[in-house]
């Protein structure tokens, strides 16, 4: 074959790279869910904290202690990136690589040909190489800009190393067991989904405490358990606990948790957003019924994927100025881009210009010191999101010329049209759905950041839009299985008790 | 005159074009069947249990963390 193909590449690899077989058997529904649950909590686990760090106590903690805080903060709720733990970066080099790559190939810039079992293989092989890179580039950014302490000695850089990337490589393989049919749907999807949910209840009931202040006073992380402790908690009076169960900004307070839960209701609610078109049979007569087609036809992808961009933005600023100018706000490359400033020791915030791409902290604060950032970040979500939405739908085998084939395979068409202008009409529905449930779901991300939820936000968008697309399908699967359940019939008797 | 003329008008059309799809989309939301209380509480209720129910289990997980963290780190 003439001419040079990206996907050749993932060749050399293709021995040595760890891979999950397809099953070979199909699996039956209570074997899928068993798996698809206990590999996102396997991610969940995998989330170990790293060794090799050195300790932040003793008598040169203060020489070594980490100078670099999180620049990655507001990413952290969106793919499941735990801060110091073997899964810093999360999902978001898998996301990443698949969502590039499958754009790519869409839109013919890569050539794949996918009724070739090669080609397929090959793809797979390249998108994992690609996640498997990006955690390794991503590691070690963080690694020479200090964020796990300054002047590491190189046995350490490889410890961390080892850990970081065969993170990330577990993380890889632990989302193809779910991809390859042992599971239901997409498998970072939905670890997560789990990682979101995992979130929102040790944000909201979470009862481990956290020491807050250098006199060692600790807080719970739960929002509600701070409440009922703040009430008889000894270092504050009774309305200063409840004030600041509610507006403290080191640990998740009660407000925040109450926009969470409300933008998921609201979320659920756009999920149920549906255009029906009337359909009839071409075989039978008098059979007429609704095909829903979904408002947010490409589902939490598009948020998803103005985040993958937003954070590779960041990442090459944060390179930048931490690796080039060593965050000094008197270096050139500062000047252009703004540097880092340290807030409550845990979170580096961005100074004006890159400032401009980054959700404000509170609204109120936001609005005084950052009103720019409301106008850019706001318009960089939409406009990603609609843009990506309107090529997805394009490329990603759900489009109206895929549906019109669909139809036709099923002898279905639409009430009172022609067969022939099948294809027509549903492209006047498709890309308008699509486009506009990526407006809708970038509209909601960008109010719960612009209310100061630091990525929450976000998380709870993409969780909430992925555990309804999983909710769909155990619903579907569960009754392509004739309802024949152990599982189902265990939960019933559960419930009923 | 005539030229200024012309730029105002791309500059309009430069305006329209998020204009047409935000009304586009407004017409689209308009004829979409949206879904009823009954109907919604159902999901919020399934939704909302099985995120708490994964969440707990989660959570607890991540307790196992805690321990481990006094001993390696």
């Amino acid at each position: 074959m003439a001419g040079f193909r990206l996907i050749n590449l993932a060749k050399p690899f293709l021995p040595i790279l760890p891979e999950v077989e397809v099953p070979y058997e199909k699996i039956p529904f209570d074997d899928k869910m068993v798996y698809t649950v206990f590999a996102s909590l396997i991610y969940l686990f995998a989330q170990f904290p790293l060794a090799g760090l050195r300790k932040a106590t003793g008598e040169d903690a203060a020489a070594h202690a980490p100078t670099v805080a999180d620049p990655l903060y507001f990413f952290r709720g969106v793919f499941a990136m735990e801060p110091k733990t073997c899964l810093e970066f999360g999902l978001l080099p898998i996301f990443a690589a698949g969502l590039f790559l499958q754009l790519l190939a869409g839109l013919k810039v890569i050539k794949v040909n996918f009724k070739l079992a090669a080609d397929r293989q090959l793809f797979q092989s390249l998108t994992k190489i690609l996640a498997i890179a990006q955690y390794f580039v991503l590691a070690n950014i963080f690694i020479a800009s200090g964020y796990y302490g300054a002047d590491l000695s190189l046995p350490q850089i490889v410890v961390l190393n080892i850990q970081l990337v065969g993170g990330g490589v577990f993380a890889c393989l632990l989302t193809e067991v779910i991809d390859k049919g042992f599971g239901l749907g997409s498998g970072a999807m939905i670890i997560n989904t789990f990682a979101v949910a995992t979130n929102l209840v040790s944000d909201t009931l979470g009862v481990n405490q956290i020491t807050v202040d250098s006199e060692g006073n600790t807080e719970p992380q739960g929002a509600l358990i701070n409440l009922i402790q703040g009430l008889r908690a000894q270092h504050k009076t009774l309305v200063g606990g409840i004030v600041s169960a509610f507006d403290r900004d080191y640990l998740p307070n009660l407000t925040t948790c109450v926009l969470v839960l409300a933008l998921g209701c609201l979320v659920c609610y756009i999920q149920n957003i549906r255009f029906e078109l009337p359909i009839r049979s071409t075989r039978a007569r008098g059979t007429n019924q609704m095909y829903p087609v979904q408002l947010v036809y490409t589902g939490s992808l598009s948020v998803l994927f103005s985040y993958v961009v937003l954070f590779y933005i960041h990442i090459a600023a944060f390179a930048l100025i931490q690796l080039v100018a060593k965050n000094d706000p008197a270096s050139i490359v500062c000047k252009v881009l703004g540097h880092y400033e340290t807030v409550n020791n845990i979170i580096a915030a961005p100074t004006f210009p890159l400032s401009m791409l980054t959700p404000p902290r509170s609204l109120v604060g936001g609005a005084l010191s950052q009103p720019l950032s409301f106008v850019v970040y706001s318009f960089f979500i939409l406009a990603s999101g609609v843009w990506f939405a309107y090529n997805w739908q394009q490329v990603s085998g759900m489009s109206a010329r895929d549906l019109a084939r669909d139809f036709k395979e099923q002898s279905i068409t639409l009430l009172g049209r022609r067969e022939q202008s099948l294809p027509r009409e549903l492209n006047k529905v498709i890309p308008v759905a699509a486009t506009t449930g990526a407006m809708v779901l970038a509209a909601v991300t960008i109010v719960g950041e612009l209310l100061g939820l630091k990525g929450k936000g976000a998380g709870i968008v993409v969780g909430v839009a992925g555990g309804f697309s999983l909710l769909e399908l155990i619903t579907m699967e569960f009754q392509e299985s004739g309802g024949e359940s152990s599982l189902a019939n265990m939960l019933a008797g559960g419930l009923s008790l | 005159m005539a030229g200024e003329k012309t730029e105002n008008n791309q500059m309009e059309k430069a305006m329209d074009a998020p204009l047409e799809f935000v009304r586009e989309g407004n017409q689209f939301l308009s004829k979409c069947k949206k879904p009823d209380l009954k109907e919604y509480m159902k999901i919020i209720r399934a939704v909302g249990i099985g995120f708490v129910a994964v969440g707990i289990i989660g959570y607890a997980i991540k307790l196992i963390h805690i321990p481990i963290r006094y001993v390696i780190v």
